[in-house]
């Protein structure tokens, strides 16, 4: 028997092998029980999920840090899954925010044609998402990255609608393009580092050299760019309101909250390499700096115009995806935690606030005028999910994250940004107050609305209420939240 | 602990009458939310006598912490906030503003003031900023849900033109913080006054300086940045009015005295005259709008104005003098203001509106209480010797005249004199409404009689009368309290 190339520890890697083993038993069921698996498969899958994150949340804090498999063998040694407490914590968002895009996609209306499929289409989705976070080698990262990607594609297309196929077939162009950017990103990373992996040696040694490290700023270039489109930051975002809105709430949730933790977690594994550079980032501040302060402010200005709330959360996610940036523009340890525990927090407020949605079907803000009133468990966590937004106590965590977000920037001395951060929380309270104001407000306006009724969407309320525990927890004691993001 | 329960019990009582008890009935809300009150009041002595803290860690990963406590600085204010927070809610005896359930409204006072409080006993910069931000939204939901009923669209814009300024000057602050506190590596008041924030270099102690007091002075106000001020007035109920003027205002100013001038006082000697100079024309300005203003509520906004103009000339003049005669300034105008918030809110409720112009019987006929009440908060108001007013004017003007040997003398000699013109211009403007108001000047005997005060209001504003006479009467009672707080803080000679 000859040793085997890579030693394989299968437990660290849970947390991807439980959405698979989720995949393979949904195609089987529906293989034995053609059509009428739907149900079970989607209980099943949200099954893998949630095994799968506590899987992720449990297994360092078992081993008391990072864990890593996939090892080559001695002398190099090189882990390709290392996975710390915030690539863990953002595995387990991932896939928890899986789960809830599934109970939104399950719940909603029109019901998925095919309940299997779907299950099937975002448990791989979030498997690549799991695995992005822990990749360490530029082949694994590429793939986990496409394996998160193109099922999203699958998903918005698969409502049939002309709305949706416009939209599948928008991110489908956008993946490409980006898959692109990526590879050729990779490429450029390997040929000023000389190493497969993202390790910050290599980083550094292409640093020091003034050849390399003009390669070396292309590479990060071309990946910020190719993530860009992922993560919805201007310039890349232009796919965002079209498939918001194209597509049914559970994926319109998943492209919110699961794809968008994805794409943070694997923008984390590249910046993790660059941190603390000597020198200062130079350059590098600018290529995060320019999206970020764009998506700023064009996403907020373009929210505070929107009338369609889903519209209005896809042109929030822009600006928030600028929020994710700015820490980021400092090339800190600080800025790498503060971008991790802000997409966490905005990924748990928009589910909420999708969710409330998927519970009142409002088409228009003003579907939702008086809605405290009328129905105030998805008035008040809606109201909430807003305020953490808006970065308003109650909604202490919003702010919380914003403070921590502009702290490395501010200690940088990126002034651009720090300004640009200010209209953005001024205008953005603007925005989000807009739909606090319609929601307390007195008038109840006749609409055709459903009344609520949580017996046929259990699990649209489950996702309300776990999602708002975790941002009320959250406000309660911000430490665990920024002690999970380290 | 009696600071966790001071901070807390409001704050629990407040956010369950805002969520869960949004549907009790008013006979229930009214009793619990004064009982909370009364009882923060309790906590706020016990915490004042036991010089009560508390202090753990929050966000380590930050160096904030948890750290709550008082000093000679914020006992007066924490004592005004509680005592304004039982003023606001037995008001709810005398007006109860439509525009929503009233244990929301009544929950809203509550959250306010355990912000306010929260933001005086803070010993953190972050943790102060973030008890700032706590007051935002339910002072919204005061001024934008429960104040004047039409123009409903004036009420909005008012709404959000308080929460957008006020959330300008955060974010400005903010970054001031941030930036203090990584060029200081420390996040506590107490470090930071201590020598951490003088240490600093002249450009940074500049930059953050200059970010603080922007920051703050859009929440004081001063001008330039106070328009947001008289429309927030005009349509906040009565209760969000005195809420407004005597804790909201009261933050600004206490955090230019804990931030900028304690943590960096070479940046604040070097802005001291801009500020100076704004706090005169805030003087002035306010005086002359009040001589020409219709609206009664808007009138006693512009005089805030004024007053705050005078906190922020004591404050520029860098002086011990100085920095006593803006914490004096600063609790006499909140009692004052609530004073004449109250009464005015009574009028209005009485007359349907408060514009000057319409000819009313004379108050000193109809109704004699009101009018006695009246024109001693005007008298306060325009600094009459023996009254609360008096003190924190005279001594910020003799601040001004003296002011401390690192700034610079002509520019504050010019606006010590411009000062004593926008006192004088106070005195106008109060002898202009107390004659058309309680002499009236333009009577008309058609009119209905106005209805004397009495029951709830009539105690209220026999408190808060009895407050502006005892603060005026025995003024060592409160300096002698922030004396040695001032002196810690130094200053100049």
């Amino acid at each position: 028997m000859t040793p085997s190339l890579v030693t394989v520890d299968w437990l660290v890697l849970a947390p991807a092998l439980a959405p698979v083993a989720g995949v393979v038993l949904v195609l089987l069921g529906d293989a034995v029980l053609p059509r009428r698996f739907g149900g079970a498969a989607v209980a099943l899958a949200a099954l893998a999920l949630v095994a799968g994150a506590v899987a992720a949340v449990w297994l360092p804090r078992a081993a008391g840090g990072a864990v890593s498999t996939l090892c080559l063998p001695a002398p190099d040694g090189a882990c390709l899954w290392t996975a710390g407490a915030r690539a863990s914590t953002l595995q387990a968002g991932v896939l928890l925010a899986g789960a809830a895009a599934l109970a939104l996609l399950h719940e909603g209306r029109p019901r998925p044609r095919d309940g299997a499929v779907a299950a099937t289409l975002l448990l791989a989705a979030c498997t690549g998402g799991v695995t992005v976070a822990a990749a360490t080698d530029l082949g694994t990262w590429l793939v986990a990255l496409e394996l998160a990607t193109v099922p999203a594609v699958a998903l918005v297309a698969l409502r049939g609608t002309r709305a949706s196929a416009h939209g599948g077939l928008s991110l489908l162009v956008t993946s490409l393009a980006s898959f692109g950017l990526l590879v050729l990103g990779a490429a450029l990373w390997l040929t000023a580092t000389g190493d497969a992996t993202f390790s910050r040696t290599g980083a550094a040694a292409a640093w020091a050299d003034p050849d390399r490290q003009v390669v070396l700023v292309l590479a990060v270039t071309l990946l910020v760019a190719g993530l860009g489109f992922k993560l919805s930051a201007v310039p890349f975002h232009a796919w965002t309101p079209q498939a918001y809105a194209g597509a049914d709430l559970g994926t319109t949730a998943f492209l919110a909250a699961a794809s968008k933790l994805s794409a943070v977690a694997a923008l984390l594994v590249v910046l993790a390499a660059l941190t603390d550079l000597p020198g200062g980032p130079g350059p590098l501040a600018v290529v995060v700096g320019v999206p970020a302060v764009l998506s700023l402010l064009l996403g907020t200005l373009v929210a505070l115009r929107q009338d369609d709330p889903v519209r209005l959360l896809a042109w929030s996610t822009i600006a928030q995806a600028g929020w994710v940036l700015v820490p980021l523009t400092a090339f800190s340890d600080a800025g790498l935690r503060a971008a991790a525990a802000y997409v966490l927090v905005y990924a748990a407020a928009s589910l909420v606030a999708l969710a409330v949605l998927g519970r009142t079907g409002a088409r228009t803000l003003e579907d939702h005028r008086g809605l405290l009133r009328r129905d105030p468990l998805a008035g008040g966590t809606l109201t909430l999910a807003l305020l953490v937004l808006a970065g308003l106590p109650p909604g202490v965590v919003g702010l919380v994250v914003k403070i921590v977000a502009l702290a490395p920037v501010v200690e940088a001395g990126v002034v651009p940004v720090a300004v640009a951060a200010v209209l953005a929380v001024v205008v953005g309270i603007a925005v989000y107050l807009r739909w606090v104001a319609v929601l307390l407000s007195r008038q109840v306006t006749p609409s055709t609305l459903e009344e609520p009724s949580t017996a046929r969407r259990p699990a649209t309320l489950v996702v309300l209420v776990v999602g708002t525990g975790l941002l009320v927890v959250a406000s309660a004691l911000p430490a665990g939240l920024l002690a999970a993001a380290t | 602990m009696v600071v966790s329960l001071l901070l807390g019990l409001p704050a629990a009582v407040g956010l369950w009458l805002v969520s869960g008890g949004r549907a009790m009935p008013v006979r229930a809300a009214r009793p619990l939310a004064a009982v909370t009150a009364a009882a923060t009041l309790v906590l706020a002595i016990l915490t004042v006598t036991g010089a009560d803290e508390v202090d753990r860690a929050w966000l380590p990963e930050l160096g904030v912490r948890w750290s709550f406590g008082v000093d000679g600085i914020s006992v007066p204010l924490v004592l005004l906030t509680a005592a304004v927070g039982v003023v606001v809610t037995l008001h709810a005896w005398v007006e109860l503003p439509a525009g929503g359930s009233p244990a929301t409204f009544l929950g809203s006072l509550l959250v306010v003031e355990a912000g306010a409080l929260a933001t005086f006993t803070a010993r953190d910069a972050v943790l102060f900023l973030v008890a700032f931000e706590l007051v935002l939204v339910p002072m919204w939901v005061l001024v934008g849900r429960y104040g004047a009923p039409h123009p409903a669209r004036a009420r909005t814009e008012a709404a959000l033109r308080f929460v957008l300024y006020t959330a300008v000057g955060s974010t400005v602050l903010l970054l001031g913080i941030l930036l203090l506190v990584a060029s200081a590596g420390t996040a506590d008041l107490r470090e930071l006054a201590g020598g951490a924030g003088a240490a600093l270099d002249g450009g940074t102690q500049l930059a953050v300086a200059l970010l603080l007091v922007v920051g703050l002075a859009v929440k004081v106000p001063v001008f330039p940045f106070h328009t947001w001020l008289p429309p927030a007035h005009t349509t906040a109920p009565t209760a969000g009015s005195v809420l407004l003027a005597a804790v909201l205002l009261k933050m600004g100013t206490y955090g230019l005295v804990r931030l900028p001038v304690a943590t960096v006082p070479e940046g604040t000697a070097t802005l001291a005259p801009a500020l100076a100079v704004a706090g005169a024309v805030g003087i002035v300005w306010g005086g002359l709008v009040c001589l020409v203003e219709r609206d009664l509520k808007r009138l006693v906004a512009y005089s805030s104005v004024a007053h705050m103009g005078f906190v922020v000339l004591a404050l520029a003049s860098g002086s011990e003098t100085g920095l006593q005669a803006a914490l004096f300034a600063n609790v006499a105008h909140g009692v004052v203001s609530a004073l004449l918030f109250v009464l005015v809110g009574g009028l209005k409720q009485r007359w349907g509106d408060v514009d000057l112009a319409v000819p009313r019987p004379a108050l000193r006929e109809t109704s004699p209480r009101l009018g006695f009440v009246l024109v001693l908060g005007l008298a306060a108001s325009l600094g009459l010797p023996g009254l609360a007013g008096f003190w924190g004017e005279v001594l910020a003007i003799y601040s001004a005249w003296a002011p401390a040997a690192d700034r610079p003398r002509v520019v504050l000699l010019a606006c010590a004199v411009v000062a004593a013109l926008g006192a004088a211009l106070a005195a106008a403007y109060c002898l202009r409404v107390a004659g058309i108001v309680w002499a009236g000047d333009r009577p008309d005997r058609d009119a209905p009689r106005t209805p004397d005060t009495h029951g709830v209001e009539q105690v209220l504003l026999g408190v808060l009368s009895l407050g502006v006479v005892v603060l005026g009467v025995a003024p060592m009672l409160l300096l002698s309290t922030t004396a040695d707080a001032v002196a810690r803080i130094g200053g100049g000679p």
